[in-house]
């Protein structure tokens, strides 16, 4: 601590430290991430791929209903059970087609989503917050920020406490994201489809959703693609592999309007295809096959109504939502 | 406690008064219908349309997710500056602009809305958002469309008596682009603080209201809202001539 007493002292170093905390602290991480996952790794975690296993047979309908249920639990409950839900969830990745190389993937998202929540909640929650949180702690400053921080909307002192309420917030959104992301990379479009038009959404929301289910992989897939032509071109060559990443950057950003074109152009070709297949033509569609409810839907409903029951056992023995969101 | 966390405080000392909400909201969505039965609502929208709307909304879910919310860590955090919303911004707008019909913005909101649940949010606040970015963020971009007579951006405007001359009309155009694109971003700026700080914030999660907050978010989202509705009405010309609709 004394060390960082005397770092922050100093007005040259406290500066320093800061915007390299600001800059880097949050992008390095963010960065490192995306050197690993890529956008190859996007792609992956935002297709569906054919699969046998459990949880390609579960009704579309349930799986929505889980994550739903996920969100809800994850809500009105303690931090922690936030946290084990991600940690139990995160396993099921691997009974995946390419089962590992998803599993990896979604856990450096899930640690990117945390240190990126953690740090967009901890500089900025009030000590009358933490208060509420830890109410007879007193708080650990581990870091001081420069005055004119506070136009940027920083807490002037980062203490021990704000990264530990940090870090329980964020647990709340990575268990409705890795619920959600099973859905998206275990449901065929058809299934999807099939589902929603049974629920009785428009066709035309259902049609539009679908292709916009559809385009989300695929833009990762084009983005990529652009990328490595810039690459080709000569973008960021014989540069050291720190400033590459800001090229990368660069080219992701020059390659979204050719994308857009693009994927804009090619939208012809799929309203005619849509058209000439009788699209819209009939009030109703009659489905030649309808996504069946089977035992492993089942399971899950034993599943969600388990989480049910946990959410109204922990609220009453006293694990119910104790972080204030207040103003957040 | 109310459930989930939903207090559902109204008429707290400062807070939009729920009235006003309920009104607004009310007569956003008797227009929308007004508007739907007078052009054939859903029904209106060609299978091209649609096909817009869902790649619009899946490319707005990408950059708010995935690619704006990496930029924006590199990004000191202020309200001055939001490369999320602004990139959906463009996008909507260039959806907008390939439409052109009443009901577009509103339907991409929405569609954009049920892609960023499944991809991201699981649900989480439904249906508060559905109706809350639809019939703000959406409906503005509609009525633009319904004042300008479907030529949004001044596509498809053919200014009087001069019309082959090629130079004038392009100026015109742009004008007209910079203008509406302006309006509707300064449009843009108000939802957030007046409906999210003023009413929703308070009656969720019960914190006071601050107006000097709500002053201070409107004065901050302004500026960078409007010139990205210009930048977006521009590249909306741009991209609406590349496609060749």
């Amino acid at each position: 601590m004394a060390l960082l007493t005397s770092l922050y002292e100093n007005p040259l170093l406290q500066n320093i430290i800061s915007w390299y905390l600001v800059l880097f602290g949050v992008a390095l991480p963010v960065l490192l991430i995306f050197w690993l996952i890529g956008l190859k790794g996007f792609v992956e975690l935002t297709k569906y791929e054919k699969g046998t296993t459990f949880l390609y047979k579960v009704n579309p309908i349930t799986k929505i209903a889980f994550g739903i249920v996920v969100m809800i639990v994850a809500s009105v409950t303690i931090w922690w059970i936030g946290a084990l839900l991600t940690l139990t969830i995160l396993p099921l990745y691997l009974t995946l087609n390419n089962g590992l190389k998803k599993f990896g993937y979604v856990v450096m998202l899930t640690i990117s989503s945390l240190v990126g929540s953690t740090w967009a909640i901890a500089p900025y929650t009030p000590p009358y917050i933490l208060q509420q949180v830890f109410p007879n702690q007193q708080p650990i400053v581990v870091w001081v920020w420069p005055s004119y921080f506070s136009a940027m909307g920083y807490v002037p002192d980062l203490t021990l406490q704000a990264l530990i309420y940090g870090v329980q917030t964020a647990f709340r959104v990575t268990a409705t994201l890795v619920a959600a992301l099973l859905l998206v990379v275990t449901t065929s479009v058809s299934d999807l489809f099939r589902s929603f038009t049974k629920i009785k959404v428009p066709l035309a929301i259902t049609f539009s959703l679908m292709v916009g289910f559809k385009t989300i992989p695929k833009i990762f897939e084009l983005l990529d693609t652009s990328i490595k032509m810039q690459m080709l071109r000569g973008l960021g060559y014989g540069k050291p592999r720190v400033i590459r990443t800001f090229y990368l950057i660069y080219g992701g950003i020059m390659a979204i309007v050719p994308t857009m074109v693009y994927l804009f152009r090619g939208a012809k070709s799929l309203a005619i295809s849509a058209d000439t297949r009788a699209f819209r033509a009939y009030q109703s569609r009659t489905l030649y096959k309808e996504p069946p409810i089977t035992k492993y839907d089942y399971i899950m409903f034993g599943v969600i109504i388990s989480l049910i029951i946990l959410a109204i056992v922990t609220n009453m023995v006293g694990f119910g939502r104790s972080i204030p969101y207040v103003g957040l | 406690m109310g459930f989930n966390g939903i207090t559902g405080a109204v008429n707290e000392p400062g807070e939009i008064p729920w009235e006003i909400v309920v009104i607004y909201f009310a007569l956003a969505l008797l227009f929308a219908f007004y508007y739907g039965k007078k052009s054939g609502g859903l029904k209106a929208f060609t299978t091209l349309d649609l096909v817009y709307i869902g790649i619009g909304a899946a490319f707005a879910v990408v950059w708010e997710f995935y690619i704006g919310s990496f930029i924006g860590r590199f990004l000191p955090s202020t309200p001055f500056i939001g490369v999320g919303f602004w990139g959906r911004m463009v996008i909507v707008f260039i959806v907008a602009a390939l439409v052109r019909k009443v009901g577009s913005g509103m339907l991409t909101l929405f569609i954009f809305d049920l892609l960023s649940d499944i991809f991201h949010y699981g649900f989480g606040g439904e249906p508060m958002f559905f109706i809350y970015e639809s019939l703000t963020y959406g409906l503005f971009v509609d009525i633009m469309i319904a004042i300008t007579g479907g030529k949004l951006f001044g596509i498809g405007y053919v200014p009087k008596g001069n019309g082959d001359n090629i130079q004038r009309a392009t100026m015109l155009t742009t004008v007209l682009a910079v203008v509406e694109g302006g309006i509707l971003g300064f449009l843009w700026a108000i939802p957030d603080p007046i409906f999210y700080d003023g009413f929703i914030g308070p009656f969720i999660y019960a914190y006071a209201p601050n107006w000097a907050k709500i002053t201070f978010h409107l004065e901050a989202f302004i500026p960078g809202d409007v010139v990205f509705g210009i930048i977006a009405s521009i590249l909306a010309l741009r991209i609406v001539k590349a496609v060749g609709h």
